[in-house]
């Protein structure tokens, strides 16, 4: 193997006669870097700026009926964290995630297994189990509204309930919308860990076949340590985005009954736009971001030792 | 009274500013930017909100352009101009949208008429106007709305435009509207100050008193006639509820909305002697939780639990009265206008069988009435404000509304004029059983019996969810107090 050391040739014909060779002037050679580094600029001031003017605004008091805004400091953060109401939109929340996740994990773990080493039916049912997610929330709302309606509802018809069982009462809703949220996501579970589950090596099974292993010996010694990172890659998605939830449960119960259903980004929703009250609804919104950032760090270290450990690198 | 409402805002070097409407603050660009940031803000940590429209905008708000017309009036004054409307899917709109050709014969202006869902269409509205960007000149909106659009000087104020003979046609009779309309879409801003007070900020279109309308057949079937007390009322939708059969006495709104409290809670709620506030001094206090409030609450919510959907907590309009349209609810405490269209043949399985009553009267027989007004409204930030209310006028004028009462495909109750309501809508009503006397009982005592709050939506909608929450087991009476306490924290901080 041979390297050269010879200095680049220079603009013109070259000694051996090559095509001639473009000088680009120092100048424009350091611009360079400025502006192939200009779109990634401007897509992340098109995220921090509304991010920053909205976190300046929860310093603020304002709203469509105060006529100028006045700087109020941190009482915004301390009035809301003072105030019952947002608490029970945490609990919402927190319970919300928490719950719908920890279903849509189980179910999609299950639905892949099934799936991994299923025939015909198997690729035709995983082609059926996608879509759910086509469906946009808001209609899914609409769509379960209908069937949640006690009076023509197919639910309650099909499952005898009559007309007196109440899927959005106060002690449901909260469920009900929940089922839903599990309806149309843990396909995407699903989709993950099966891919997961097919991108596995075949040899440390093979291997612990050849030994004598049984199923669930390899499945709790081999399968799940390896499906782990992607079983986590599911579950920050779906967790990050249900605390965040809004679409098709403001379509079902607008956050009702009482505050039953009220999460965060409904009531922000609410403060900001219902009510016009941009300050408070910053304010939720600063809040639940908050929440999102530490919830989402955490879970990425939990990710990255999972990854770690899967690849052998830490016990 | 709180020293900062009205307080129009300092002018500063640098901040070009553009008076409002008389009354309201102007809004400097520095404001103007705010509202954007402030969208932007919910945007950011909200996936839902990206795309509202919110940051998009220049500076709301300008001057009342009524006085730059001068001259004889014409309706062709603004020929050429092209304006955009705002307006959602509604009966009325359904029975103007074929009338548009003519008005742009009429004035050579073009009108560009955008639809959005009712559901949708005040979040829509708010981000339009908060952004001041002046994309429509004219829009529809309901009158309670003019209490949070008005301050921040989003909206025009129609009366320069209605006193102006140069821009108003002597044939337009703005007093032959009901004047309970007129009053309700007027207001100073001012805490205490009644409604009727202050700019007019909106053109009355079409609206709605809220009574019962009721499945005439099935009463006349079993023998029965409407009540005529709340109390009577209650027992007459235990009686005609069956759930094993699926039906049930009586549909009403429940869910978590001002909307709730705004038609059949609201009217009822004051025909029983109860009011929403008191003015103490300069201060509002809530009075939601006195002992007559408190009293109806229990039984109105009782009545839900007993006669009302099963679903209650989700009822909307449309749930109350297409269960009314398949026979599912014998009766509907609503907005007249809502039950109207399912009388019509081929709206409904029920169509026919329909009729009208005032509903109960208050202990003291009075038959004080709530009402709901769509109105016309032009935006401070229109280019095109001639243009805009020559487009409100005509619409609001006897001619056109008297032909969209006979052609409107969902019919067009009601007429905001009294001319038209004894000629031409009069004429159609013979099918309606009940709905002419049901008006003519009410429309003396209906107006808006709120009273008019910058707050209105964030309280109202607390009243709903206190409503909710009695529905699901608390106490009334201690629910109601600590209501009363927020509604009146929330005056009091604002």
């Amino acid at each position: 193997m041979s390297t050269t050391t010879a200095p680049p040739e220079a603009e013109g014909d070259g000694p051996g006669g090559g095509a001639p060779v473009r000088r680009v002037p120092a100048w424009r050679r350091g611009l360079r870097p400025y502006l192939l580094s200009v779109p990634a600029v401007l897509v992340i001031a098109g995220i921090l700026y509304p991010f920053a003017l909205g976190a300046y605004y929860a310093f603020l008091d304002y709203a469509a009926v105060v006529p100028e805004p006045v700087f109020v400091g941190l009482r915004n953060i301390t009035g809301t964290l003072g105030d019952p109401v947002f608490w029970s939109s945490v609990r919402v929340t927190a319970t919300y995630a928490l719950a719908a996740t920890a279903v849509e994990t189980v179910l999609g773990v299950g639905i892949a297994l099934l799936l991994f080493r299923a025939g015909l039916v198997g690729r035709l049912l995983e082609r059926l189990l996608i879509l759910p997610l086509m469906i946009a929330p808001v209609i899914a709302g609409v769509i379960w509204g209908l069937m949640f309606n006690p009076q023509f509802g197919v639910l309650n018809h099909m499952l005898g309930l009559g007309s007196t069982f109440d899927w959005l009462s106060e002690d449901r809703a909260l469920w009900s919308v929940m089922l839903v949220d599990v309806w149309i996501f843990t396909p995407f579970v699903a989709v993950l860990v099966l891919a997961g589950l097919r991108s596995l090596p075949r040899e440390p099974f093979e291997a612990s076949d050849v030994d004598g292993a049984g199923w669930f010996y390899m499945f709790r010694r081999l399968m799940l340590p390896m499906m782990w990172p992607y079983i986590l890659v599911a579950v920050i998605f779906r967790f990050m985005d249900s605390l965040k939830v809004f679409d098709h449960v403001y379509v079902l119960t607008a956050g009702g009954p009482g505050g039953a259903t009220r999460t965060l980004q409904i009531g922000a929703f609410q403060n900001s736009i219902t009510n016009l009250n941009f300050s408070l609804g910053s304010t939720y919104m600063l809040l639940l971001w908050v929440i999102v950032f530490i919830t989402a760090r955490y879970l990425v270290a939990v990710l990255g030792r999972a990854q770690r450990r899967a690849a052998g690198s830490e016990d | 009274m709180n020293p900062r409402r009205n307080r129009r805002p300092p002018r500063t070097p640098g901040s070009p500013l553009v008076p409002g409407p008389p009354g309201a603050p102007d809004l400097s660009r520095r404001r103007a930017m705010g509202l954007l940031g402030a969208g932007g803000a919910a945007a950011a940590g909200a996936v839902l909100l990206p795309g509202c429209g919110l940051g998009t905008g220049s500076i709301a708000g300008g001057e009342n352009g009524a006085g730059e017309v001068t001259g004889a009036f014409d309706w062709r004054k603004a020929e050429g101009a092209e304006i955009s409307v705002l307006q959602t899917p509604h009966p009325y709109q359904v029975a103007f949208q074929p009338l548009l050709a003519q008005f742009t014969e009429l004035t050579g202006i073009t009108v560009n008429a955008d639809l959005v869902a009712e559901a949708d269409y005040y979040t829509r509205l708010n981000t339009e106007l908060a952004s001041g960007a002046g994309n429509y000149d004219a829009f529809m909106t309901g009158a309670y709305f003019i209490w949070t659009y008005g301050p921040p000087g989003w909206m025009e104020d129609l009366r320069p435009w209605i006193d102006n003979e140069s821009a108003t046609s002597d044939e337009y009779d703005f007093d032959d509207i009901y004047e309970g309309l007129r009053t309700s879409t007027s207001w100073d801003f001012t805490t205490g100050s009644p409604l009727g007070t202050g700019g007019q900020w909106a053109v009355p279109w079409g609206f709605e008193t809220n009574v019962i309308c009721y499945n005439k057949a099935e009463f006349d079937r079993r023998g029965i006639r409407p009540a005529e007390t709340f109390d009577e009322l209650r027992e007459l939708a235990v009686d005609l509820t069956d759930r094993s059969e699926n039906t049930y006495g009586l549909a009403f709104r429940g869910s978590r909305s001002w909307a709730t409290i705004h038609p059949g809670f609201m009217t009822q709620f004051t025909r029983e002697g109860c009011v929403d506030y008191t003015l103490e001094g300069d201060r509002l206090v809530a009075a939601m939780n006195s002992e007559a409030a408190v009293g109806f609450t229990r039984k109105w919510v009782d009545l839900a639990r007993d006669a009302g959907p099963t679903s209650w907590t989700t009822y909307d309009y449309p749930d109350c009265t297409a269960d009314l349209g398949s026979g599912t609810a014998m009766m509907v405490y609503d907005a007249d206008s809502a039950t109207y269209p399912q009388n019509i043949a081929g709206n409904s399985a029920e169509a026919g069988n329909l009729a009208w009553h005032p509903g109960p009267a208050g202990p003291d027989g009075n038959y004080d009435t709530n009402l709901w007004t769509w109105s016309l409204a032009m935006s401070s930030a229109s280019r095109n404000k001639l243009a805009a209310w020559l487009f409100i006028q005509w619409a609001t004028g006897r001619d056109a509304q008297s032909q969209a009462v006979q052609t409107g495909e969902l019919g067009f109750a009601d007429p905001t004029r009294e001319s038209v309501f004894e000629d031409a809508f009069k004429a159609g009503l013979g099918e309606f059983s009940g709905y002419q006397e049901t008006f003519e009982r009410v429309i003396d005592s209906t107006r808006i019996h709120f009273t008019p709050q910058t707050q209105f939506f964030e309280n109202t909608e607390n009243w709903a969810v206190a409503l909710q929450d009695i529905y699901a087991g608390d106490d009334a009476g201690e629910r109601l107090d600590a209501l009363a306490r927020a509604s009146t924290d929330a005056l009091d901080t604002e």
